[in-house]
């Protein structure tokens, strides 16, 4: 169990519903989309939290919330000890000196109509940190950081690259010396091999400055290459949450050995030799999630109880009725699971015989 | 740093002027180079400049001319029977008009107006608009409901009905005019800008603004003003001429300016009595209202067609196409009247 010092953002049971708005004048709400249903994490200093899923498995909410970006419906994130989420825009100020996002679309996260330079010294300027010259010093000094020729302070983001866009990015977030950054999916958009540079960078600035990083992505090797912990979200809840290592070598849940048997694999043996588990329709609404285990529905080992009762996420052998204590992001294997898989087991064949024939 | 920036350093370091010239081109200089290549606009601008110092010089002309502007001549400035002196007649260079003044002289005073009118207010409209238009769409929620219902109840105002109820109820003076036609302007401007607001406060760099920690009006006026500026820009050239043609239509009808003192309105309908006499009373400050007016417009257009990187390329493939038409045709009289003779552009080598 992590010590406290050693945590710097508790989220406990956070939950973000999205009103559903129907009506032409007089607008009311019909449904909730649930983004984030219930999600406790932590993530320790100096360290890395990966998170995986789909599209619409709610990633990205789960990482605004913790940025404080948007207001939370239930629930808590305590940063550094304090409760962010009651935090007005004013006491929050000082707070997001320390927490910093890194966005996905490198072409969409920087003004266009903006200089390099104003883009990187915006931080300094908004928190009235350092002015004229000094800003400019600081700004190069940052962009030497991060791989930016100094000199081209006076361009527009128009004339850089992906991978340099993406720099920008990076030197911006890193300019107010946060202790945590939340990446969203910072390389999905890039080229594979630019994709390593901004990682190895991301992996250098952590050594450097003790940075805590919140990692989102889709693509699991990249996950892989740059977490300590890994937690997989399926429509809006963490179903399987692990050290790495055990995540990838022995995935419990079924939805994780199915993503983890859909990635593509580089090497063609291995691919060849691969069992890829076949999902069978779609992910469920959000707005309307089943019932029990949200995964059932898809599930090659589903069984009755799954569709009534809602699995906890528990450690390997814990009964769903022992007290837990166990959070994501510790050093314990969690899996929200009635039956998950053992080590050996094939699921692909029966995902196969589930198959309708 | 992958092989194609590798390369891009390399032939900028061998460039020696673009490393000195590290300053990248903004989105004005752009425009502006593209603007420069359109001729129709540099004569709308020119036409405009020139209206702009015959304006600011009008008193040198009254001095020279020996013609202050609300002075009348009766003995040079009216013929045997009282009628105006057409141009060029006894030092007048555009005739005369009904109480024997300079026409000319006056069409540069009326000038002074109708500019600074279709500027200032055009300008004040525009400030408005803009802010209205950006709390609306930044905001959401109630503030935009209010202000969006606001700015649609202003565009469907029947607004001649209305100004002229105004300018009748408040007295005609130039301010009255200035604030009726600020009235009726901010609204359009406040439409557009509210839309490209809601578009770009979804982009990502306003979500990174606010994570950095900035506050409602640093992000609307720092971070999403100046990707409003093209088409307010754009907006607000066309928003002059139609402010100096309002000016002239309440000052017609004796609702603006008021005599003495001269406006191209004003003018106007004073000639009114003397069309059938003399032709140069109604033509010139007519004129003048259009000559002014088409400028304005062509160079609006002329401005959005260079903010919109588009049209370099619509241009040079009407260029081109046009190029393709004089080769086909130069082909065609060489080897005589051969309707359907491929074009060798086009042609398959070894054909």
């Amino acid at each position: 169990m992590a010590d406290d010092d050693d945590v710097l953002v508790r989220v406990e049971n956070l939950v973000k519903y999205f009103p559903v708005k129907a009506g032409g004048f007089i607008r009311h709400t019909v449904g909730q989309v649930h983004a984030v249903d219930d999600v406790s994490l932590i993530i320790e200093r100096g360290k890395t939290l990966g998170l995986v899923g789909e599209t619409g498995s709610g990633k990205s909410t789960l990482a605004r919330c913790v940025a404080g970006l948007i207001p939370v419906t239930s629930g808590q994130v305590i940063f550094d000890g304090r409760d962010i989420t009651k935090l007005s825009r004013g006491a929050m100020r000082p707070l997001r000196r320390e927490v910093q996002m890194i966005f996905q679309d490198p072409y969409s996260s920087l003004n266009p109509r903006r200089r390099v330079g104003s883009i990187i010294g915006e931080p300094f300027a908004v928190h009235g940190i350092a002015t004229g010259t000094e800003r400019k010093r600081r700004v190069q000094e940052l962009m030497e950081r991060v791989g930016l020729n100094p000199e081209h302070y006076n361009r527009f983001p128009a004339e850089f690259s992906g991978g340099q866009r993406q720099r920008i990015g990076v030197a911006r977030a890193l300019a107010l010396r946060p202790k945590l950054i939340i990446c969203d999916e910072p390389v999905s958009a890039l080229d594979v091999s630019i994709q390593a540079q901004v990682l190895n960078l991301l992996a250098d600035l952590q050594t450097e400055y003790g940075l805590s990083y919140l990692f989102i992505a889709h693509d699991l090797e990249v996950v892989r290459h740059v977490s300590d912990k890994v937690a997989v979200m399926y429509l809006g809840r963490v179903g399987e949450a692990a050290p790495k290592e055990q995540l990838y070598e022995t995935p419990r849940h079924p939805y994780t050995v199915a993503l983890l048997s859909a990635a593509p694999a580089a090497d063609p043996d291995t691919a060849a030799a691969r069992q890829r588990v076949i999902l069978t329709g779609d992910v469920p609404s959000p707005i309307d999630p089943p019932p029990g285990c949200r995964f059932h529905r898809r599930c090659p080992k589903a069984q009755p109880l799954c569709a009534t009762d809602e699995p906890k996420l528990l450690p390997e052998g814990v009964s769903a009725v022992a007290e837990i204590t166990a959070v994501v992001g510790q050093d314990i294997h969690l899996t929200a699971c009635h039956f998950p898989v053992a080590v050996g087991e094939n699921l692909a064949t029966a995902a196969r015989a589930r198959e309708p024939a | 740093m992958s092989i194609t920036e590798v390369q891009f350093e390399a032939r900028e370091a061998a460039d020696g002027q673009s490393i000195a010239n590290i300053e990248g081109r903004s989105q004005w200089q752009l425009t502006w180079r593209r603007l420069r290549s359109d001729k129709v606009s540099m004569i709308a601008l020119a036409v405009i400049i020139i209206m702009v110092l015959l304006a600011i010089t009008a008193p040198v002309f009254a001095a020279i001319t020996h013609h202050p502007p609300n002075v009348a001549f009766p003995n040079t400035g009216e013929n045997a029977v009282g009628l105006p002196v057409g141009p060029f007649t006894n030092g007048f260079w555009l005739g005369s008009d009904g109480t024997g003044r300079d026409l000319f002289i006056r069409i540069l005073y009326g000038a002074r107006i109708s500019l600074f009118v279709g500027v200032v207010t055009t300008f004040i409209a525009a400030c408005l608009g803009v802010s209205i238009g950006l709390m609306a769409g930044y905001f959401g929620g109630i503030i935009d409901t209010l202000l969006a219902r606001l700015t649609d109840a202003v565009l469907a105002f029947p607004y001649v009905v209305l100004a002229i109820a105004l300018a009748a109820v408040f007295g005609p003076s130039l301010t009255i005019i200035m604030a009726i036609i600020t009235f009726f302007s901010w609204a359009g401007i406040a439409r557009i800008v509210r839309g490209q607001t809601l578009s770009i406060k979804e982009k990502e760099y306003i979500e990174a603004a606010r994570s950095i920690g900035a506050g409602p009006f640093r992000i609307m006026f720092l971070d999403i003003l100046p990707n409003l500026m093209a088409p307010v820009l754009v907006v607000a050239t066309l928003y002059i001429p139609a402010a100096v043609v309002f000016e002239a239509t309440l000052s017609f009808l004796s609702l603006g300016i008021q005599p003495p003192t001269a406006s191209w309105g004003n003018i106007l309908s004073e000639a009114t009595n003397f069309y059938q006499t003399s032709w140069w009373y109604v033509v010139f400050p007519a004129l003048a209202l259009l000559i002014t007016t088409l400028a304005f417009n062509l160079l609006g257009d002329g401005i959005r067609d260079a903010m919109d990187p588009r049209t370099e390329r619509i241009l040079a493939a009407r260029r081109m196409r046009r190029q393709r038409k004089r080769r086909r045709r130069a082909t065609a009289a060489l080897t005589g009247p051969t309707k359907d003779f491929p074009d060798p552009a086009r042609q398959a080598p070894g054909i």
